[in-house]
């Protein structure tokens, strides 16, 4: 099953000055020449002034789990090293990874071959999903002299096989499932991380950390990248100072006044409005999918929709995953046609935290927070059998 | 004091633990086991790691 959407949103906006979007109001991709002239060359630091640098700005990884980049780079062996840029971009509503690798795919490469020449690594692998996503990255290899140790590989978008551990073992020609046991990738000498950070890496090259700390908060200095989506006027991939307030991006986007917000993609939570919420990594921002329901919808019935996608998504190895998140989509079914939500909650537990992955925890988070913030439309299915109005889609689930 | 760890990529519900430990390893609605926070009896718990038909428990220390 590939995550692909009937609909994809391709516009781009920034809020305040954009770095990884620089240039994407003018070109509909940037080829070579075009990113020079914007970003100008890229410095190659040595592996004691990267890590530096990408402490100074605090760098984390953006494809949700958000751990250090220092970190993972300090782990890396000299000399024998891979550079996984990961682009498989599982989360079906996201678009922000392909969106860099179609029309700013130069940046990307950069970011990988610095941190890839400062370990003295042996190979860089871009592993992409989205097939002109693919096609920009060969072009843009093509345009460069400096990518000999670059690899395309095309991996299958399955939510699951998008995991760091999930998509190594995949590479390395196993079934793109996360292993049993605990797999540290740094122990295999691989530093995989997601494209937007690699882009991030490209521009914090240039800035330097005084210049990169001018956007975003303290603790979480720069920009960062969002797909916002559903019922908003100008849906699309979207850059943001970090600490930038909900309320702002929603009003730029366009929102329909909400009855819930989804941060985070699906694994993330269901939300009401807060405004004034500062968007930050550490409040689970997730992959930065924000996803808005408006009062016109079924929320309800969208939860549950999603909720049985997850429960596709289950690889079927790990029981409990396997056996429950079936029961816990049928329990929400349930719950739209009327039922109370004690066998959700049960299911829920049973679920939560027993697979080898974070399938199960992600989707238990996000099915119970939907439950949160929508008691009273369940008590409204259950007393009234349903709230008279049709699940339109503005949570996405791929076809 | 250790506890018990799953891995849930082998477990297949055969309940054998559950049988063996009955007061640490519950089993749910599917067989999968429901495990305690600590092992009170630790050869027992060797044992069940021990005949676990599919290699899937595991003693670590607390």
């Amino acid at each position: 099953m590939t995550a692909t959407l009937a609909s994809v949103p391709t516009g781009t906006w920034t809020i305040g000055a954009p770095r990884l979007l620089a240039g994407l109001d003018r070109y509909a991709a940037i080829d070579h020449a075009a990113h020079l002239a914007l970003h100008g060359p890229l410095p190659y630091p040595d592996r004691l002034r990267l890590t530096a640098l990408l402490e100074d700005i605090a760098l984390t990884g953006r494809g949700g789990a958000g751990f250090p980049f220092a970190a993972k780079l300090r782990a890396m062996p000299q000399g024998h090293g891979v550079v996984i840029v990961n682009g498989s971009e599982s989360e079906p509503a996201s678009f922000k990874d392909r969106t860099l690798l179609r029309r700013a795919p130069h940046l990307v490469l950069d970011g990988a071959l610095a941190v890839a020449a400062a370990i003295g690594a042996r190979q860089v692998t871009v592993a992409v999903h989205d097939q002109s996503a693919a096609v920009a990255v060969h072009r843009a290899i093509g345009e460069r002299r400096d990518c000999g140790l670059v690899r395309v590989e095309q991996v299958h978008g399955t939510f699951v096989g998008g995991e760091a551990r999930a998509l190594w073992r995949g590479l390395h020609g196993g079934a793109a499932v996360p292993p049993g046991r605990r797999v540290h990738l740094t122990q295999h000498d691989t530093l995989l991380s997601n494209v937007e950070t690699f882009a991030h890496i490209a521009v914090a090259l240039r800035l330097g950390p005084r210049r990169f700390r001018e956007s975003g908060t303290h603790a979480e200095p720069g920009t960062t990248l969002l797909t916002v989506g559903g019922a908003v006027e100008r849906p699309g991939v979207v850059e943001v100072p970090l600490g930038t307030p909900l309320g702002i991006v929603l009003s730029a986007a366009g929102a329909a006044p909400p009855q819930a917000v989804v941060i985070g993609g699906y694994h993330g939570t269901w939300q009401r409005l807060r405004p004034d919420l500062q968007l930050s990594h550490a409040t689970g921002l997730g992959a930065g999918v924000i996803s808005v329901l408006d009062s016109s919808t079924c929320a309800l019935g969208e939860l549950a929709r999603v909720a049985a996608w997850l429960a596709a998504q289950s690889t079927r190895r790990c029981g409990p995953c396997r056996f429950g998140l079936p029961a816990l989509a049928r329990d929400v079914a349930g719950i739209a046609a009327g039922n109370d939500e004690a066998a959700a909650f049960h299911h829920a537990q049973l679920v939560n935290g027993r697979g080898a992955c974070h399938h199960p925890d992600g989707a238990v988070r996000f099915v119970m927070s939907g439950l949160h913030v929508l008691r009273e439309e369940t008590v409204r299915h259950r007393t009234a059998g349903g709230c008279g109005r049709p699940v339109r889609g503005q949570l996405a689930v791929p076809v | 004091m250790s506890r018990l760890e799953i891995d849930w990529t082998r477990c297949d519900g055969h309940g054998l633990c559950a049988e063996l430990l009955p007061r640490q390893i519950a089993r749910d609605e599917w067989g999968f086991p429901i495990l305690a926070r600590t092992v009170d009896d630790t050869r027992a718990a060797r044992r069940a790691v021990a005949l676990c038909p599919a290699l899937a428990l595991r003693l670590r220390p607390a």
